[in-house]
């Protein structure tokens, strides 16, 4: 919902083809950010400053451009091949992607406390 | 003699000017030099070396590696000798190679973390200065935070292989560099894990701690802050700024420090850290905190993980 007075930008909508989730995401808002504010959980939401890389996704159809992303995480091959952390993810279009990034614990029973 | 406190952690920043707007507007530290290979240095205003923060601008997160300053020259010739005698290989490195200080010996913890000890490092002092000082300085921004408090580092543990480096970790530092255990964490059927420790060498509880995971790395860096509503305001000005909180403020059990997590512009999570915690001393015996009871050692009031604690470092 815009509100009053607020600059009307371009919004687009992000399919997370996983899980089917959809939301809108305004042009100069990365796609995670957008995710979570509307509480949203499709994508695995960690620094949100492309350094620990748990938001990793594939584009698989849509225009975007990406911020710096660690490339302890997304290869320049990777990247070049339409994967990005979702953090540093910016659409230029409407967006599907898949997710890749895996929550490290959110799958698997802790055994011994903290792993 | 030893080692004194935390000298300086060199972190990696995917971006320098958003990192320096971060450290320098936010978190109230003071850039005190540049390098020629781009890296900033920075100190808090109630540090009187010149620098507890290297920014070095990189294409990944995490830490380079971590600094402890000891009280003598001399003790670098003593330490050298000890680790080597544990077993880890240690190196000379001449005066300058760390930036601005004397001599120092580089060696690897157990767990593969890059650790410096120096003696001499180059001088600036408090912002308040050394004589009839006021409480704190005028033109504090942000947080304002006092100094580099602490590091926590992950180390690897997967007991079915047999790997546990906080234990050989936490043993190297007691064993060799005279840190005292504040607190532990004890994991397993039997408890016979250890799965996460708080190490000292000044008065507080903590000056380094390490936390079992998959895979090494920098778990947080923390600043200090005097109290609880420094610690709220904090968070005012990182809600402000849109800074990712991580964990919003609120205690710990472990060191009962109170606390937020949040994360720098590249992904590397900060805390602010407020409270001495409880006078730390070589006699003092060990806290421990069983499995059962571990999430509320961390966060007191909910008993819980919060945020993405233990999955997401750098």
């Amino acid at each position: 919902m815009d509100t009053p007075g607020a600059t009307a930008r371009p919004r687009f909508q992000v399919t997370i083809e996983d899980s089917g989730e959809r939301f809108a995401c305004a042009e100069g808002l990365p796609v995670l950010k957008a995710m979570t504010a509307l509480g949203g959980r499709g994508i695995p939401s960690g620094c949100h400053g492309g350094g620990c890389g748990v938001c990793k996704v594939r584009v698989l159809e849509g225009d975007y451009r990406t911020a710096a992303m660690s490339r302890e995480h997304v290869s320049a091959e990777e990247e070049a091949g339409g994967v990005a952390l979702a953090c540093r993810l910016y659409p230029a279009s409407d967006l599907r992607l898949k997710v890749l990034g895996m929550m490290h614990r959110a799958v698997e029973a802790r055994r011994y406390g903290l792993v | 003699m030893g080692v004194m406190r935390i000298g300086h952690v060199d972190l990696r920043v995917l971006d320098i000017d958003e990192a320096l707007n971060h450290y320098v507007n936010i978190l109230g530290m003071i850039e005190t030099d540049r390098d020629d290979a781009g890296n900033v240095y920075l100190k808090g205003w109630d540090e009187w070396d010149q620098y507890s923060l290297i920014l070095n601008p990189s294409d990944r997160a995490g830490m380079n590696s971590i600094a402890y300053k000891v009280e003598k020259d001399s003790d670098l010739d003593a330490f050298e000798k000890r680790i080597a005698d544990w077993g880890v290989a240690v190196d000379r490195v001449a005066a300058g190679a760390l930036h601005n200080c004397g001599r120092a010996i580089r060696f690897n913890l157990p767990s593969g973390h890059e650790m410096y000890l120096f003696a001499e490092k180059a001088f600036v002092g408090k912002s308040v200065g050394a004589v009839n000082p006021d409480p704190w300085p005028e033109d504090i921004k942000g947080a304002g935070v006092h100094w580099l408090d602490h590091a926590l580092l992950m180390c690897e543990l997967n007991p079915e292989k047999g790997i546990n480096k906080v234990e050989e970790t936490t043993r190297f530092l007691r064993e060799v560099l005279d840190f005292y255990l504040a607190e532990q964490v004890t994991a397993g059927p039997n408890g016979e894990i250890q799965a996460a420790t708080w190490l000292f060498r000044t008065t507080t509880p903590h000056d380094i701690a390490l936390v079992g995971g998959p895979r090494p790395g920098l778990h947080h860096l923390a600043f200090f802050l005097d109290e609880w509503n420094d610690v709220l305001k904090a968070a005012d000005t990182m809600g402000r700024k849109g800074v990712k909180i991580d964990v919003t403020p609120q205690r710990h059990g472990i060191t009962r420090g109170c606390t937020i997590y949040f994360f720098d512009p590249s992904g590397n999570r900060n805390e602010t850290f407020a409270g001495l915690g409880y006078l730390a001393q070589p006699d003092m015996p060990p806290i421990t905190w069983t499995e059962d009871q571990l999430w509320r050692g961390i966060f007191y009031h909910v008993g819980e993980e919060a945020g993405s604690f233990t999955s997401v470092y750098t």
